[in-house]
């Protein structure tokens, strides 16, 4: 139902509420590389709910502000973000229905692929690579997943989420 | 079958994930210089906003803690500021009987760190700070426990410091007892620990044992003398009698830091603004008992005369 998806307004706002929480919340939180990456949340929530162009869109312009502020290796963030932004978008028309707990599962698991790719392509090494993705990233894809699915639980009835997971 | 207008739209989609992936992969291969410039750029004005709104957050999260600890140095200063006249004119006429030049303290700018949520935060840092506050691209950034790295690139409000973690970070740096010098890198070995700094280029007869402090050099003129770099905690390997290769543990954590300080004129030796310092606690300890000892064996052993120079004894020397 029409009335029933979330309006491109009130989808702007939640993003904008993200876009507020990642940069003056998150700060405040626990450790920085284990705190849920709110922009990351908002762009797989847009992503899930809009064409595969705009979300690779959206993603190479949230990848580009990350490398503008972690520029280790310029680029990585906007090829990271990118391709998992494409592939939530087309892979959630292709394979996943309107569910509250599959939701939240495909922001950890794309956090996590964001993360592989990331330091894949900034030429990290072996060890770091492997303490980062068995440690780290499992860490804060947990708390973004977590994060994710209260946002879905607050604004379900702007996303249409079904409880019944 | 699909309509012509789900189609193109398909089609529109493809086209723009191609662009952007095509985009994202000309930024990775562009040179250093550009996609650093591009990013100070896109800090400056589009990212601002929310730059300013992190580093208020940031402020907000330690003020408290930056209130409490501002008091008790207040009071300390306050205390020590009782004697520092006295204290004052007596170092300016010691010097002065010494023949000292006037110590050089290098000016510096405390920043903020604005962490990052990408998995790289730690070779890179983002600072408060930037060219406005009179950062410059080279100068080194310290936490109170040591070396944290170099301003890579500064803009107007913000910097971003290559951290000791980054693969092409270097500096110069020898022990605190002196015996051994070579250069620092982060580690990269297949067998070694995560986070760890080696120490290259240590003649294989200068043997450094763990727990030896290593201190930057002040060679190559970027990083001044005297800030601690690491600790040793044991040899990664040595090369067929030529070198050994040291493993470190850094003495500042860069993904922990949330204060740090910018040098914006680096030189001099910056030993005396570390008091943990061994060397520097290792001096007085040093002077004392090479007194203590020398008024030991003045008072053990029987006064002897002086013993005279054999040209200039003489037979009339002899006969008296």
């Amino acid at each position: 139902m029409i009335h029933a998806r979330a309006s491109r307004l009130q989808l702007a706002g939640v993003l904008l509420l993200l876009v507020v929480l990642h940069f003056y919340v998150r700060p405040r939180l626990w450790g920085p590389r284990v705190s849920p990456d709110f922009l990351f949340v908002g762009l797989m929530l847009y992503a899930m709910r809009s064409g595969p162009g705009a979300a690779a869109l959206a993603g190479f312009l949230v990848g580009l502000a990350a490398d503008a502020l972690t520029p280790a290796r310029f680029g990585a963030g906007a090829l990271a973000h990118t391709v998992v932004a494409y592939l939530a978008s087309w892979g959630r028309a292709v394979f996943f229905a309107d569910n509250l707990l599959v939701n939240a599962a495909f922001v950890a698991v794309g956090l996590w692929i964001r993360d592989l790719l990331v330091l894949a392509v900034s030429g990290t090494g072996d060890r770091p690579l492997l303490a980062e993705l068995a440690v780290y990233s499992p860490l804060q894809a947990l708390t973004s997943a977590l994060f994710a699915l209260l946002v879905l639980v607050v604004f379900r009835e702007w996303f249409s989420i079904r409880l019944d997971a | 079958m699909a309509s012509a207008s789900e189609r193109s739209y398909t089609r529109r989609d493809t086209v723009m994930f191609l662009v952007c992936l095509g985009l994202a992969l000309l930024a990775l291969v562009s040179p250093d210089s550009w996609g650093l410039g591009i990013a100070a750029a896109l800090r400056e004005t589009v990212l601002a906003p929310v730059v300013w709104l992190q580093a208020r957050a940031e402020e907000g999260r330690t003020s408290r803690d930056r209130l409490r600890i501002i008091t008790a140095e207040r009071d300390s200063a306050a205390y020590r500021a009782q004697a520092l006249p006295s204290l004052l004119a007596e170092n300016e006429r010691l010097r002065q009987l010494l023949s000292l030049s006037r110590r050089t303290s290098s000016p510096y700018v405390a920043a903020e760190v604005l962490h990052q949520a990408q998995a790289t935060d730690g070779r890179t840092l983002l600072l408060s700070v930037g060219t406005r506050d009179g950062v410059a691209a080279f100068d080194p950034v310290l936490a109170p426990e040591g070396l944290i790295g170099v301003v890579l690139n500064a803009s107007a409000r913000t910097s971003v410091v290559m951290t000791w973690a980054h693969p092409e970070f270097r500096v110069s740096a020898f022990t605190v007892t002196g015996n051994a010098a070579g250069v620092v890198a982060p580690f990269t070995g297949a067998d070694g620990v995560d986070g760890a700094l080696e120490f290259r280029g240590v003649p294989y007869r200068d043997s450094v044992p763990a727990g030896t402090l290593v201190l930057s050099s002040g060679l190559g003129g970027v990083y001044p003398k005297g800030i601690p770099v690491g600790t040793v905690t044991g040899v990664i390997r040595e090369q067929a009698g030529w070198e050994r290769v040291y493993r470190l543990l850094p003495a500042a954590n860069p993904g922990s830091a949330a204060h740090v300080l910018v040098l914006v004129a680096p030189g001099g030796d910056m030993a005396r603004a570390y008091p943990s310092d061994s060397a520097v606690r290792a001096q007085p300890a040093d002077s004392v008992e090479r007194v203590r000892l020398a008024d030991s064996s003045a008072q053990a052993a029987p006064p002897k005369p002086r013993p005279r120079p054999a040209p200039a004894v003489g037979p009339g020397d002899s006969a008296r």
